[in-house]
């Protein structure tokens, strides 16, 4: 069953179209990448999946429910990290998750248990200060905290690592691999090695629409070992293999790149053997999500 | 309920931690004293200046001070009160958009209309309270040097005022679901009174005006009777209400 199912979501501000009929289906108990560029249109999906933003077009789902703009009962399956989370200052730590207790609803005691459960899990057990003075890192575990204390099925987390130095990152990366058998995990990222760390799915957003979406393994097997680079030692033998394989692209001053599909590989190392053109090297690339990542924003 | 409750009690929180409350305790009290001090002082200030005004040929013969005066400087010094509170409480509504605290409780599934409830009666409470207290400290010292007799009307002129507070608050929660910045708030809520009292000043048009609740002098000084005012308060209730009800579906469709 699909936690999470969008169809057709449109959405403009002013004369940008930004979501131009988005699909996407997120599995129950995936952890699900969310991928693309700045100002892809991840957040604003986001923040339409949690009712926060109205959209001009399309249908969105939650745990079978649709979800209406301005209301929030949706909102019960969800647990929401935004980009930069946002807690009352004046507040500690124990006395958000208390207040996010009590507007959830809920028995106080079996609150104050989850509360204590969650600080520890995420490492804010002994902090005692106000929320005034906590550093990025620590507001974005309080985030994953708040985020989890209804026992969501679905956890969406809005960028949780673009601002993070590297031991936060892995910090926040190691709790929603511990939370995965909990929930169903959305994240939007940029951070391709995040998504190969934990994701099970992802989804390609770009120029508003999904480009490629399904299991990490199967998306990266259909792109698998179609992709060559042949390095060169002499600049001047580039243009000349450029012209014979027109669907070669140059990927660094002596380094072209180029698919299977396009050009067959005994093809290419006929001209090489015949032309007696020096390699230093050719290389079947496994493909990375980076390479699919600029292979889908560059088409 | 419950999640009424706990936004109410972070309200709550919010004022006592950020300083506001004990702020506004200072103001109200502050303008409590006020009141019958310079009553008190005026015969002596006056007095001080008896020579220089003596030089520009103005006599000044016994002068005397009652409750009367201290009351009339409560209702003059009242605006002043309000005008404060309303600045230091604007931004009630608007902090919370600009720094996008709202947006995780709003996702936790706290329906919208309890935020416009909870911190329009908080509002509310503040003035009453701030308004009770700065009432109470007139009163106290006016009954302490002179006794209150002398002022008529006294109740129905403070619960004028009171109401007249009440729909600036109204107003206020009105245009915070509306703006997104407290300078929108402010300017709304300025316009509407100053529109009011503008309109007020045609013949024929004052005793329907939120304005006329101002003027508590006329009441006290037995010049305009009580009956007056009904009119007034009935426009200014129903207003208020209206705000109200309207602030609530213009905040569930605010984007945030």
């Amino acid at each position: 069953m699909d936690m999470l199912h969008i169809r057709g979501l449109h959405k403009r501000f002013g004369d940008k179209e930004v979501l131009k009929g988005l699909n996407l289906s997120v599995p129950e108990h995936s952890v699900f990448g969310f991928i693309g560029k700045n100002g892809a249109g991840k957040t604003t999906t986001m923040k339409a999946v949690l009712g926060l933003l109205r959209t001009d077009d399309g249908e969105i789902m939650v745990g079978g429910e649709k979800v209406v703009y301005g209301q929030t009962s949706s909102n019960r399956f969800i647990g929401y990290l935004p980009d930069v989370p946002e807690f009352y200052p004046f507040m500690t730590a124990p006395e958000y998750l208390r207040f996010c207790g009590e507007i959830t609803g809920g028995k106080r005691s079996e609150n104050e248990k989850r509360s204590k459960e969650l600080l520890e899990l995420v490492g804010l057990g002994d902090e005692t200060h106000r929320i005034r003075g906590f550093s990025r890192g620590m507001k974005q575990r309080l985030g994953i905290a708040q985020a989890l204390l209804n026992r969501p099925r679905l956890l969406i987390c809005d960028e949780p690592t673009s601002a993070l130095d590297p031991v936060g990152r892995k910090e926040i990366l190691d709790i929603l691999l511990a939370v995965r058998e909990q929930t169903t995990v959305l994240f939007s990222t940029h951070i391709l090695s995040d998504v190969e760390r934990i994701c099970t799915d992802v989804a390609f957003l770009n120029d508003g629409v999904v480009s490629i979406q399904g299991k990490l393994s199967d998306v990266k097997s259909i792109y698998r070992s179609d992709e060559y680079l042949l390095e060169v030692e002499r600049k001047e033998d580039i243009q000349g293999l450029m012209r014979a394989f027109r669907f070669m692209r140059q990927r660094a001053d002596y380094v072209l790149a180029f698919h299977e599909k396009d050009h067959a590989l005994f093809d290419v190392l006929r001209y090489v053997t015949e032309g007696r053109v020096s390699l230093s090297k050719l290389e079947r690339v496994e493909p990375t999500l980076e390479s699919l990542f600029m292979e889908v924003v560059e088409k | 309920m419950k999640s009424l409750l706990a936004f109410m009690k972070k309200e709550w929180m919010e004022q006592l931690r950020s300083g506001r409350l004990v702020l506004l305790g200072i103001l109200f009290a502050l303008f409590g004293i006020m009141n019958p001090a310079i009553a008190k002082l005026t015969p002596w200030l006056l007095e001080r200046m008896a020579d220089t005004l003596e030089g520009s040929g103005l006599a000044l013969t016994g002068i005397s001070v009652s409750a009367l005066d201290s009351w009339m400087q409560f209702f003059k010094n009242i605006p002043m009160a309000l005008t404060i509170f309303l600045l230091l409480e604007s931004r009630i509504f608007t902090r919370e958009y600009q720094s996008g605290t709202l947006v995780l409780a709003l996702t936790k599934g706290l329906e919208r209309y309890k935020v416009v409830i909870s911190k329009t009666l908080l509002l509310v409470l503040l003035w009453s309270a701030g308004y009770g207290l700065c009432f109470g400290i007139t009163y106290g010292y006016n009954a302490y040097f002179w006794g209150n007799a002398a002022a008529q009307n006294l109740l129905h002129a403070l619960l004028c005022w009171w109401l007249f507070g009440v729909w600036t608050i109204a107003l206020t929660a009105l245009f915070s679901a509306g703006a997104q910045s407290n300078t929108g708030v402010l300017a709304g809520t300025g316009s509407v009174v100053l529109a009011s009292y503008l309109i007020g000043m045609f013949p024929g048009a004052k005793e329907y005006m939120p304005t006329l609740l101002m003027d508590g002098n006329s009441l006290i000084y037995g010049s305009s009777d009580v009956q007056a005012y009904t009119l007034a308060m009935i426009i200014t209730a129903v207003l208020c209400m209206l705000c109200f009800a309207a602030s609530i579906p213009i905040f569930n469709k605010k984007q945030l």
